[in-house]
């Protein structure tokens, strides 16, 4: 595995994200920012009322497009560090399943920063949910990752 | 569509030796897991395989798999990667529904 470059944090954890920790684990004298996302589990889904919800992850994977974010991050933004945290088992209402914390010099790249993980986060990174209401449970909807349909050499990618 | 391997393909390849069987341990997540009836698996079949014959296995022992084939996306060795890629003995194949975390 490549050393983290920044001091960066990429983890999935079963226990409650202690965001307090990771703000305080990105932010350094020479940033001006921290923006912070912090996702957590809605009490109802298209009105139906949510019971809890479970997480399970395709671990070795989530890790490595975790790190693979972050990397991106540092390629594209001037930002100092990086924290992406997703809790993976049961979450009950309220709970924080993603917690995402960005330093940097400046507000705006660290907004940006910030934006772009989650989005990336939320279309390619296995992790999955499934909801249970009163009356059942389904997997939530999800989003498809931009996978190559086919080989690169008969058609083009991107 | 071609009927067999195309030349060009092949002409970089070393050539496979006849009949050699291949091993691959083959992941099923989320709702896939629950219709393939296990979240992982290890099996044998022959070389050069891709990864849309493989998902064509399972689909064929359990139809409700075949059902949700468009909106799957496959991953070999933790990356995703394209339905004709061609599988090697000792990949991980992991079959992945839309991711929905956050």
């Amino acid at each position: 595995m490549a050393t983290l470059p920044h001091d960066d944090i990429y983890q999935l954890v079963r226990e409650p994200i202690d965001m307090a920790a990771l703000a305080r684990h990105v932010r350094a004298p020479e940033d001006g920012a921290i923006v912070a996302f912090d996702g957590f589990v809605r009490n109802q889904s298209h009105n139906r009322p949510t019971l809890y919800l479970d997480y399970e992850a395709y671990e070795s994977m989530a890790l490595a497009k975790m790190r693979e974010i972050g990397a991106q991050l540092h390629e594209k933004y001037r930002i100092h560090r990086v924290a992406i945290v997703h809790r993976l088992g049961r979450l009950e209402i309220g709970e924080t399943s993603v917690f995402i914390a960005v330093s940097a010099p400046h507000r705006a790249a660290a907004f940006d920063a910030c934006r772009f993980a989650i989005d990336t986060l939320k279309r390619t990174v296995p992790v999955w949910k499934k909801e249970y209401f009163e009356d059942g449970a389904v997997w939530a909807d999800g989003e498809l990752p931009p996978a190559p349909a086919v080989t690169p050499r008969a058609k083009t990618a991107s | 569509m071609p009927l067999a391997p195309s030349r060009i393909t092949g002409y970089n390849a070393p050539v496979p030796p006849v009949s050699q069987t291949i091993r691959v341990k083959v992941l099923f997540f989320g709702r896939l897991k629950e219709l393939s009836g296990h979240a992982e698996d290890s099996i044998e079949f022959a070389d050069a395989t891709t990864i849309e014959e493989l998902f064509a296995l399972y689909a064929a022992r359990h139809p409700e798999l075949a059902k949700f084939r468009s909106s799957v996306v496959a991953s070999r060795n933790q990356e995703f990667a394209a339905w004709d890629t061609r599988l090697r003995s000792g990949d991980e194949v992991a079959f992945l529904p839309p991711v929905s975390g956050g």
